[in-house]
């Protein structure tokens, strides 16, 4: 199978409802992540580099944000003659909250795709990897479907995962629901699948017709009737399903190994690209152990911190384990500890914000503290 | 057929820069890397998509696959219209022969047809090799005013500063009555910024002329310009207030890069638009210590920096000093190393505990104290001494013992 017979198809909403705060404005796709990127850049980066060459993504609400970050995909080298981003609003006005209807509701879609082959995927998850050894394995094992899962602790905002018991050659034995999360490492499969778009279809309408809309059951029972497989990513990768898994992953971004893997530069990930200026460090600044992107200038003192794009940090603030967002002012001698800041927030001179490890605070999109 | 453009602008980017040294030995001197993302192009270049100018024709001549590959479709600069935008344009073989561009007014003298394409009323002539932000929507509007055949920006430069420059005496309403090229004793400070505003039908006339000619050098400045005064062209000068810099030479380009860690200086980032490379935000360690720099996307500091400018994916080792000096992109500066007053090109290691550059407090004889060049793609070994003003040719490799 060549990558150019896949069509990408990314749900945008991917667990929304777990990080109320972030997504009150935007759906899970775009929240700012990393200083300079939007939660989706890492799924369209991914199937862009392992040669797909169309992407559909599903839209449930508040995308506004979304398609002004991907726009018409050309950051993502998708807006060519043959290759296109399309954004897939609710047809016919219609939203659902089950992946069987949202599916069948995008059937002339998929259908309409000229590729053999379908890859869904979450719009979550966090990981530079390459398809095509999804492809191939799935190639060589005659599979029907294949489920792309990571071996690990499961998330905390994932309410009854699917994990996977797989044999030594990657077939799937059996697909459990996990009823409780713990400190136990599982299979667990977070929604990237490899099928057939013909086979997918006709799951799909002999499901809606039998009026069974629960896709884990579906899945369940897929063992039974074809070939299934499964793959596992084995290289770093981060699931966002809660505000605390969005502090960690920020904070991941310290570690030198996990900054080598995720921003290969074979395999770059690519975002909307803003006209910022290099960052400014003025002669009062003193910066460790941060992620800093363009446009910034810190006069202050900036400790286990990712400024995003065009933050100000004025003489005298003391910033530490903070996650700001872009174009946000920091005024002179502040004092921040464990704050998720998100977009366009003034934080006035003089004030002081203390959170926790365990407990970050969110000061939201715009306020003026 | 093309819809009428009534501004087309031509820059000048075929020049070697060979004052750069190595730092222009495999690229053009406009593609010069300045200010931490930028090349020194994107500051016209900018400056006209920010002034309404769409069509914009450079003519490339000395090492262009650099400059061509950057500048690309023009999507960056918004150049990349369906019926103008920006085009590179090289020497080209024709019917009746072909030629090198024998002098800047040759170079737009062979592209005659380029510009008619536009049927402008005007035609803006600009340098690569100069730092400033510039509305020339305004300029033109004086040579509107003025009914001028062409204007010459200038700038009020110190008068001991004022016979590096070609002065243009004019008359108390800006009108142009003497060239003056780099006078012993200068009686105006107006210096020429190298842009000029021409309205096309005269310029036209006078490269044509200027071609015919067989003993000129066919050159804006020598030439034709002072044929146009000759003539009695209504010729003005259009007075600038703001930033301006060639950086045509090692020191000035130091200089304007420094200038933009100087508080005091005007100069202004906002709306200079580049072409961005795809790196994630940069890191600071924990041992790091950045005090007034400028750091670009992907860069990993772990050492010292001050008053220094990093470009894109610059790695700077633990305990590396870097103080005063421009380190372009992708380069490495190792464990230990000390690097000052100095400007690295791209993809250059600096080895552990290396030094490159001197203070200038710590050199004798200050005659001998400048800007140390390290060229691209070199590799300075392990505690090799490279001092001050010295000059390192690019893809070559320099070891202690050497030294």
């Amino acid at each position: 199978m060549r990558s150019n017979n896949v069509l990408g198809f990314i749900f945008a909403g991917t667990l929304d409802e777990k990080i109320p705060e972030l997504s009150a404005s935007r759906t899970m796709a775009s929240v700012p992540i990393g200083g300079k990127y939007r939660l989706i850049d890492f799924v369209l980066s991914n199937m862009s580099n392992s040669g797909i060459n169309n992407v559909g993504i599903v839209a449930k609400s508040n995308f506004l944000s979304l398609m002004d970050h991907v726009g018409s995909g050309s950051a993502y080298d998708l807006s060519k003659r043959r290759s296109n981003l399309t954004i897939l609003p609710p047809y016919g006005g219609k939203t659902f909250s089950n992946y069987v209807e949202t599916i069948y509701n995008m059937h002339g879609y998929i259908e309409n795709s000229r590729e053999e082959y379908i890859l869904i995927s979450p719009s979550n998850v966090v990981t530079n990897f390459d398809y095509n050894s999804v492809f191939d394995f799935h190639s060589k094992n005659n599979a029907d479907i294949t489920l792309i899962y990571k071996h690990g602790v499961v998330p905390s905002g994932y309410d009854r995962p699917l994990t996977l018991d797989v044999d030594e050659n990657g077939k799937v034995k059996q697909v459990f629901i996990k009823l409780e999360t713990g400190d136990d490492k599982v299979n667990q499969f977070y929604g990237s699948v490899l099928i057939k778009k013909d086979l997918l279809m006709e799951e799909i309408r002999n499901s809606l017709s039998l009026n069974q809309l629960d896709v884990k059951r579906i899945i369940q029972k897929s063992i039974d009737k074809y070939n299934v497989y499964a793959y596992e990513n084995t290289g770093y990768s981060a699931a966002i399903s809660s505000i605390n898994d969005y502090f960690e992953f920020n904070m991941d971004l310290m570690k030198k190994e996990v900054r080598d893997e995720l921003f290969n530069p074979k395999r770059p990930i690519y975002t909307k690209v803003r006209d910022d200026a290099p960052s400014k460090y003025g002669l009062t600044s003193s910066v460790k152990n941060s992620i800093i992107a363009q446009g910034c200038v810190i006069d202050g003192e900036v400790e286990n911190c990712v400024l995003s794009k065009g933050v100000y940090i004025g003489e005298g603030a003391k910033i530490s384990n903070c996650i700001v967002m872009q174009d946000t002012k920091i005024g002179c001698n502040t004092n921040l500890n464990y704050v998720i800041i998100d977009k366009d927030v003034t934080i006035k001179d003089g004030r002081s914000l203390m959170g926790f490890d365990s407990y970050p605070i969110y000061i939201a999109k715009k306020s003026v503290v | 057929m093309f819809p009428k453009q009534e501004v087309v602008a031509m820059l000048l980017a075929g020049g070697q820069g060979s004052r750069l040294g190595v730092l222009t030995k495999k690229l053009a001197k406009p593609a010069v890397p300045f200010g931490g993302k930028y090349r020194i192009i994107d500051f016209p270049l900018s400056n006209c998509v920010n002034s309404g100018i769409e069509a914009v024709g450079i003519l490339t001549q000395y090492q262009p696959l650099v400059l061509n590959e950057y500048i690309g479709n023009g999507q960056p600069w918004d150049l990349d219209g369906m019926h103008s935008g920006v085009n590179c344009l090289s020497p080209y073989q024709a019917v009746d022969g072909a030629d090198w561009y024998s002098g800047t007014a040759n170079a737009i003298y062979q592209n005659i047809n380029y510009i008619d394409r536009y049927d402008p009323e005007y035609v803006v002539i600009l340098s690569g090799d100069h730092i400033y932000k510039m509305d020339y929507n305004k300029m033109l509007e004086f040579h509107k005013e003025k009914g001028a055949a062409c204007t010459i920006a200038v700038i009020d430069v110190p008068l001991d500063e004022a016979s590096r420059f070609g002065i243009l005496n004019t008359y108390e309403d800006g009108r142009i009555y003497e060239f003056d090229e780099k006078p012993e004793h200068p009686k105006s400070t107006n210096a020429s910024m190298g842009i000029y505003i021409f309205s096309w039908k005269e310029l036209k006339k006078y490269l044509v002329e200027d071609e015919a000619k067989g003993n000129s050098s066919h050159d804006f400045g020598k030439d034709v310009l002072p044929a146009m005064l000759d003539a009695g062209e209504k010729m003005f000068a259009y007075p600038f207030e703001g930033y301006w810099k060639d950086v045509g030479t090692i020191d000035s380009l130091w200089e304007a890069n420094m200038d933009l860690l100087d508080p005091n200086v005007t100069l202004d980032l906002k709306d200079i638009y580049s072409r961005n490379p795809m790196m994630p935000p940069h890191y600071v360690s924990s041992d790091a210590s950045i005090q007034n720099s400028l750091v670009a996307d992907g860069c990993n500091v772990y050492g010292n920096l001050e008053f220094s400018i990093l470009f894109a994916g610059v790695t700077i080792g633990k305990n590396a000093t870097v103080n005063s000096s421009i380190i372009m992109p992708g380069a490495v500066i190792e464990e230990g190393a000390v690097v000052q007053y100095a400007i690295v090109a791209e993809n250059t290691v600096v080895g552990k505990n290396a030094v490159v550059g001197e203070k200038p407090e710590d050199v004798t004889d200050r005659d001998n104290w400048g800007i140390t060049v390290i060229g691209a793609n070199t590799v300075i070994g392990e505690n090799a001494v490279i001092k001050a003003k010295e000059m390192i040719e690019s893809d070559t490799e320099v070891t202690a013992n050497e030294k």
